[in-house]
């Protein structure tokens, strides 16, 4: 064979070395739109009694444009979490809001529920405790944009 | 209230396995083609074998592929393909440069593919491995040693990192790495929040209690000591690196960072008093061309190599590498510079960024602390090796014998990155895979 026909496919061959490449970081890219792991866990929809007259319908995957995102630790910072209906928190799986990480988060350790277009965070008797900017959760409290929830180690934001 | 179930395993992900697939493909027309084209370069023909070597290199991806359908089905799809890309081009180089060597890294690479797969057989969750810490300790630390007894332990170009069983000579440092790395990544898991905040107070000041630090630091001086007594300054610099990383990683604290640098520069200044092996490196990495016929030969000839490739290089199978020493092994990036260019050395470099790159963003995923560590250890092997030997070649560094991952003909070597790579692949697939939930009734209020 000829030294331009081996120089020519010599181009060829970088060319496609460099296609490969750009097929590997199309297969990346969509991997890293996805979202991350913890949240195809689906919230588990729970029984709910009806608010009183009735006017807010009930939707299982009903996330509002409120979202909580985790500020730390560090580990898990960024992390979001959609605000939907009615969401548990803890280290079991199947909890919405999951955080296995932390030891300091009871399996069960709080429920997060939407009324009458507020937010309300409920502590379920976890070991820990839950505090909302600091201050101890002994009844269902409302939460609003840029409050600070903790549970065990772990904090959370308030965000639209 | 009918409740829907609770929590079905993970949705699977066959895009992933498409995916993978078809890179595989890729990887094999890619690598047939370089084959092909080294074969006209240097004897104007076709190589004689490039039917079985197609098939054969076919058949290993594949089956690496349909075990990781059964084994790994959620693991990230690049990583095979990449490992496999950075192999068949290996390979080429190889077979290019000694066909005998060929033959043997032909023999390895399957070995490799069994040994990937036997460890997704075996290692059923990555966190399962945190539970050996100890064993994994003694592996590596055993290892290490092996080399140094009488009789099995073998010399080669002043290092003293063989051993010799019937035929085959065999580096296992390479394992110890591995077996290290684990050990690290559960130990510092362990210790992470104690090494991270000072316990002790000293005056005004909080400091780390040194007992907690203690066992860390036997084990890394020890295997230091183990190295330096082997001369072999790439891995020294390659475990070091792991160690300081995987420090910093598991507390957040960049000081361990400094502290780390300050005491390589200790360590190297004193190994340049004590190791003659480690003066002339550094002499024929500061000015090769005083020693061009003794201890520089080696690396300028490299560099005569990568500059003769210039930006397109002279072509695969056209340069005149074989006189370089050790062109199979710590130089072949030199040759494949040379032959391929600056273009292709570069995308050589691109590969080794995407495995680095995977390997991170998998333990950026990771829920588990020590297989966070255990990934970002293992990314880190890869990189920092990568570094000290492209680094050396380059002249960047001084120039060390270590392996070009997955790339430079070695049968340990090639093992090992195999087994990493198996590892990484565990561990992707993990982090896909949710953890298993309580029983329903714990979980409903």
């Amino acid at each position: 064979m000829s030294d331009p026909v081996l120089a020519l496919l010599k181009y060829v061959f970088l060319a496609l070395l460099y296609l490969f490449f750009l097929r590997v970081l199309r297969a990346v890219w969509v991997e890293t739109r996805e979202p991350p792991p913890a949240q195809f866990l689906s919230p588990i929809p729970l029984p709910v009694s009806e608010p009183a007259g009735g006017g807010v319908p009930i939707m299982d995957s009903s996330a509002g444009p409120e979202r909580l995102v985790v500020v730390s630790p560090e580990a898990m910072k960024g992390h979001e979490f959609p605000v939907g209906h009615e969401m548990t928190v803890g280290r079991a799986g199947g909890c919405a809001i999951f955080l296995p990480a932390d030891t300091f988060v009871s399996q069960l350790h709080a429920r997060l529920f939407r009324r009458d277009g507020d937010i309300f965070v409920e502590d379920l008797g976890s070991t820990n405790g839950t505090f909302l900017n600091g201050k101890k959760v002994s009844a269902p409290v409302s939460v609003r944009k840029g409050d600070r929830i903790q549970f065990g180690r772990t904090t959370l934001e308030v965000r639209r | 209230m009918t409740s829907p179930p609770l929590l079905t395993t993970a949705p699977p992900k066959p895009a992933r396995r498409r995916t993978e697939l078809g890179l595989i493909v890729l990887v094999v027309i890619l690598t047939g083609g370089l084959y092909a084209l080294a074969g006209f370069g240097k004897a104007g023909n076709l190589p004689a074998n490039i039917g079985p070597f197609l098939g054969a290199l076919f058949a290993l991806l594949l089956i690496a592929h349909v075990a990781m359908r059964f084994l790994a089905a959620d693991a990230d799809p690049i990583l095979l393909p990449v490992a496999g890309l950075l192999n068949g081009i290996g390979y080429v180089f190889i077979a290019r440069l000694s066909p005998h060597e060929a033959r043997l890294q032909a023999f390895w690479t399957f070995l490799g593919v069994a040994v990937f797969i036997a460890t997704l057989v075996l290692v059923k969750k990555g966190r399962y491995l945190e539970r050996f810490r100890y064993t994994f300790a003694f592996l590596g630390i055993g290892l290490l040693l092996l080399p140094l007894v009488p009789g099995i332990g073998e010399n080669i170009n002043g290092a003293r990192l063989w051993i010799h069983v019937g035929t085959f000579n065999f580096q296992p440092g390479e394992l110890a790495k591995l077996a290290l790395a684990i050990f690290f990544a559960s130990i510092l898991v362990e210790r992470a929040d104690l090494l991270s905040r000072g316990t002790r107070r000293v005056g005004r000041f909080l400091i780390l209690d040194p007992r907690y630090l203690a066992p860390i630091v036997g084990a890394w001086a020890l295997s230091l000591v183990i190295f330096l007594a082997e001369n072999d300054l790439g891995s020294s610099f390659l475990f070091f690196a792991l160690f300081i990383g995987l420090l910093w990683v598991a507390t957040g604290r960049a000081y361990y960072l400094a502290l780390g640098g300050g005491l390589f520069v200790v360590g190297a200044v004193l190994a340049l008093k004590v190791i003659g092996h480690a003066q002339s490196r550094v002499q024929s990495w500061l000015d090769p061309w005083a020693h061009a016929q003794t201890t520089g030969y080696q690396i300028i000839q490299g560099i005569f190599s990568i500059s003769g490739g210039g930006l397109w290089g002279v072509g695969p199978g056209q340069s005149s590498a074989s006189h370089i020493p050790e062109a199979s092994t710590d130089l072949i990036f030199a040759v494949i510079a040379g032959e391929i260019g600056l273009v292709g050395a570069t995308a050589l470099l691109i590969a080794y960024l995407l495995l680095v790159g995977t390997g991170l963003r998998v333990a950026v995923r990771c829920d588990n602390p020590f297989e966070k560590l255990l990934a970002t250890g293992l990314a880190l092997v890869i990189g920092v090796q990568t570094f000290v030997i492209i680094g050396g070649v380059t002249r960047l560094i001084p120039l060390t014998g270590i392996t070009l991952p997955f790339v430079s003909y070695g049968g340990s070597s090639l093992i090992a990155n195999y087994l990493l790579l198996a590892l990484l692949v565990r561990i992707s697939h993990d982090v896909e895979t949710p953890v298993p939930p309580m029983a329903p009734e714990l979980v409903t209020v």
